[in-house]
């Protein structure tokens, strides 16, 4: 008998409800609070890749492309149109989607290093263009968000504690999303994809249409999660938001230090990452400029090469078999009695 | 018209040069060295030095980058590289782009932030076909690029050892039983491939100022030189460098400076799309 | 009878060398056919240019008088036509019933394809070990599951590529038995298999190539008496023409 409490699902409830609560015992405006709201964010970031990059081992290094459509969208429409980021956060993933398909009709067909190649190129391209063209974008100056107090139909708060909830209402939205893609008809036939495209598409998988969807609710998850940054941080120019090593890179790196592919994975590793960043950020910035980077750096070597498959390899798992590997819900016996 | 010609044929023999050393390394290893960009900063700061220290002309400083990031190479895929060669491609291109994070940041840490140049006598000076004017320094760079380009060609068909990264190439296992040390030439092949990035690093110190961030424009440059000669052909990624040249200098008169980089993107893109084995059917 | 899959003049050319070259041949249903020429004859490229995997130089594949060739492999398994890989080609990390159930969900939501999937694990016998991992099993374990997610397709024509290859006798000897009850129920196979035995004893008709042509089609007994077929397999030393196909 299949119990609806799995260790796994435990560890994400009470996660949850513990992250809901941090904002009653810390400070409500102080630096813990928007390092914990970072956590959440860079989690449901890494969540958003690890739907094409764990799903279907589409390794993309672009995504930060996803996330800066996403922040110039809701920001750009906010600021020359006075429309609500609320619904500047939809148009992003809509502009996101939109690329992402425009993207996967030249590079379905790529795999692996040939894919990474050109999901870098995409980010790229982005970014150059938000430098060069200034008259809209603002260009290499980036673009600010004006500080408005409190007025929660426009996504502006007083209190670091609303954006925070906000986050973690993100992060849940991304994790469930995650969960029924992984475990729905569709993650079955990404996981084919992954471990064999040609078999999957002699068993009937439409494998370019896989692909397709999986990286169109990407791309619209991580543009989401971008205007959320920008609401947050209140300020971002090109080279920032579509940055490769910080963005593009972190997100994976999350999601692969905490277990590529898993439903814990991204919140493990950010939960690991991001405060061991911040850490490094304080004691180390004063010391030498790009030593934290440099640590980054030598972090995602080191990951790679004593634990490829990321912190969920230690987890318990609750059968022979992965923990994320979508068990069906319904009970076997009665399928057997049809 | 004819001089953006001129500057990009002399622009992309260098880009080839550059490039090649990547090439090299897919085309023996099978792993896409994202990293690579970094040696290329490395040869450029070595020259840099040996300009700085020693009054070394960078076009000879090349030989002493050569040398040092070979070194560097070697070290590095014996310790790190080696181990994922058999890792899937996620494992091969997180490793590189760690290595890249630490190499930039590692850069920052020891030479600081600030731009770095050199004067050379020839700086400035040039000569005159009619119309056409020729830098000096692109000539010259241009010049030590198919120097070394001749000498990697020697080199790989007339050594030993060249032949033996080639065997490695074509198929590691018929090598070693024929008696290469496929581990050793891994390693060789490595640094070789990102020695031939730094000596193209040096040459263009003269016209270029280095910074920890300097690889960071020519990563997709030189990816993209290489898409287009075909990941793993030397020959390919010489002509593809001069492609990539030719259409940078050309593009300058159409669009403006910002907007160079982004024809490159989207030739890039184009080719992996439609022609991802390469434009140029190569060696 | 009606011919359900129908080849004509199939070639598929790689570079300048012919791996298939101008076949043509029907297959009805209810009927084995075994496809039987020496290594590199160009057996496993001819399945692939008839489930879409590998497009075709010149020649049409027809399927239920539906021309198929140039499709997509999803959309011949949509059709009803699949095949099983040479190597057990299954999805590593997924169990035995997750196997099946992907190819399930061709014609069935989630639900009804893991019930189809169970279904069609149980014909099989692979009812036991429906929720082991397909890293675990055995050979004959593996090419048993990969018939069976090519039978959850609910294919009319099954591509068979060397399930029986790493068998015992009495392993073979029940594959052969559920192949026939996959025949009798209607459906169309074509056979690779090297082992003689086998196919002599399972086939209704077989087509022999070499050097990616068709050298014979016709019953059993008559193809393996062949002298174009003989020469094939025995080499051709046999027929006193050394060299000949250089």
């Amino acid at each position: 008998m299949r119990t609806l409490f799995t260790p796994s699902r435990a560890a994400l409830l009470i996660f949850f409800v513990a992250a809901a609560l941090l904002p009653f015992f810390v400070d409500p405006r102080g630096h813990l609070l928007r390092v914990a709201a970072m956590v959440l964010l860079f989690a449901a970031m890494a969540q958003s890749w690890n739907i094409v990059g764990g799903l279907a081992n589409q390794i993309s290094l672009g995504h930060a492309g996803f996330f800066g459509l996403g922040a110039y969208t809701s920001t750009l429409l906010f600021l020359k149109l006075g429309i609500s980021p609320w619904i500047g956060m939809f148009a992003g993933a809509v502009v996101a989607g939109g690329a992402a398909v425009l993207l996967s009709i030249p590079t379905f067909r790529l795999k692996g290093h040939y894919f990474a190649l050109a999901t870098l190129a995409f980010a790229e391209v982005l970014r150059v263009i938000a430098n060069s063209w200034a008259d809209f974008t603002g260009g290499p100056v980036g673009l600010s968000i004006p500080f408005m107090g409190s007025q929660p139909a426009y996504f502006a708060f007083r209190a670091v504690s609303s954006y925070y909830w906000v986050i973690l209402g993100l992060l849940a939205a991304v994790c469930l999303a995650f969960h029924l893609l992984a475990s729905g008809a569709l993650g079955y036939r990404l996981r084919a994809v992954r471990e064999n495209e040609n078999a999957a598409e002699v068993a009937g998988v439409n494998t370019f249409r896989v692909k397709l969807i999986a990286s169109v609710i990407s791309a619209a998850l991580t543009a989401i999660c971008g205007t959320v940054f920008a609401q947050f941080t209140f300020f971002f120019d090109p080279d920032s938001i579509f940055s490769l090593a910080g963005l593009s890179v972190r997100m994976a790196m999350i999601a692969i230090v905490g277990g590529l592919g898993t439903l814990g994975g991204p919140i493990l590793g950010a939960l690991f990452l991001i405060p061991l960043e911040e850490t490094a950020n304080a004691f180390l910035s004063s010391k030498a400029a790009g030593l934290s980077q440099f640590v980054f750096g030598v972090i995602l070597i080191a990951a790679i090469l004593i634990q490829p498959r990321g912190l969920m390899a230690w987890w318990p798992k609750p059968r022979r078999r992965r923990a994320e590997a979508s068990r069906p819900a319904v009970a076997a016996p009665a399928a057997k009695g049809a | 018209m004819l001089q953006a010609l001129i500057d990009g044929i002399l622009l992309g023999g260098v880009y080839g040069v550059i490039a090649t050393g990547l090439s090299l390394v897919f085309g023996v290893l099978g792993v896409v060295n994202f990293a690579h960009a970094e040696f290329l900063m490395l040869g450029m700061y070595v020259a840099w030095f040996a300009w700085r220290w020693l009054g070394l002309d960078p076009l000879l400083g090349s030989v002493l980058s050569f040398v040092i990031v070979f070194a560097v190479g070697y070290v590095v895929q014996r310790t790190l590289i080696e181990r994922v060669l058999k890792a899937p491609p996620a494992a091969q291109v997180f490793l590189t782009v760690g290595l890249l994070i630490a190499i930039e940041n590692a850069a920052l840490m020891v030479f600081g932030s600030e731009f770095r140049s050199v004067s050379v006598p020839y700086q400035v000076q040039g000569y005159r076909l009619g119309d056409i004017f020729i830098g000096a320094p692109y000539l010259y760079a241009f010049a030590a690029a198919v120097i070394l380009a001749a000498a990697l060609w020697l080199f790989l068909e007339r050594s030993w050892t060249g032949r033996a990264i080639r065997a490695v190439a074509q198929d590691a296992m018929a090598a070693t039983l024929v008696g290469v040390d496929t581990k050793r030439t891994y390693g060789l092949a490595f640094g070789l491939g990102v020695a031939l990035t730094a000596f193209g690093g040096a040459v263009i110190l003269p016209y270029i100022t280095v910074s920890p961030t300097v690889g960071g424009q020519f990563v997709v440059l030189m990816f993209t030189v290489v898409v287009l000669g075909g990941l793993g052909s030397v020959a390919g990624a010489l002509a593809g460098g001069i492609m990539v040249g030719v259409v940078q200098s050309m593009s300058t008169l159409i669009f403006p400076i910002q907007l160079q980089n982004l024809c490159l993107f989207v030739i890039f893109i184009a080719v992996l799309a439609l022609r991802p084995q390469g434009l140029i059917k190569g060696a | 009878m009606t011919a359900v899959l129908q080849a004509e003049g199939v070639s598929v050319t790689f570079g300048g060398l012919k791996a298939v070259d101008g076949v043509s041949f029907t297959l009805n249903a209810g009927e084995i056919v075994g496809l039987i020429g020496p290594n590199g004859a160009g057996k496993t490229t001819l399945f692939n240019a008839l489930v879409g995997l590998q497009p075709l130089t010149s020649g049409a594949v027809r399927l239920g008088g539906e021309t198929i060739s140039g499709l997509k492999p999803h959309k011949v398994a949509a059709k009803g036509m699949t095949k099983t890989f040479q190597n057990a080609a299954l999805f590593p990390d997924m169990s035995v019933l997750e196997n099946v159930t992907t190819a399930a969900l061709l014609r069935h939501d989630l639900k009804g394809a893991r019930i189809k999937a169970e279904r069609v694990l149980d014909t099989l016998g692979l009812g036991p070990i429906a929720d082991a991992d397909v890293q675990d099993l055995t050979f004959p374990q593996k090419a048993l599951v990969e018939m069976a997610r090519a039978l959850a397709t609910e294919p009319r024509v099954l591509l068979l590529d060397e399930v029986m290859a790493a068998l015992t006798p009495s392993e073979m000897d029940e594959v052969m038995k559920v192949i026939r009850t996959l025949r009798d129920e209607g459906l169309a196979l074509l056979v690779v298999e090297h082992h003689m035995r086998a196919i002599m004893a399972l086939c209704d008709r077989l087509l022999a190539v070499n050097f990616g042509r068709l050298l014979a089609q016709g019953r059993p007994s008559e193809v393996a008496a062949d002298p174009q077929v003989i020469e094939a397999y025995l080499g051709h030393g046999a027929a006193g023409q050394e060299g000949a196909h250089a």
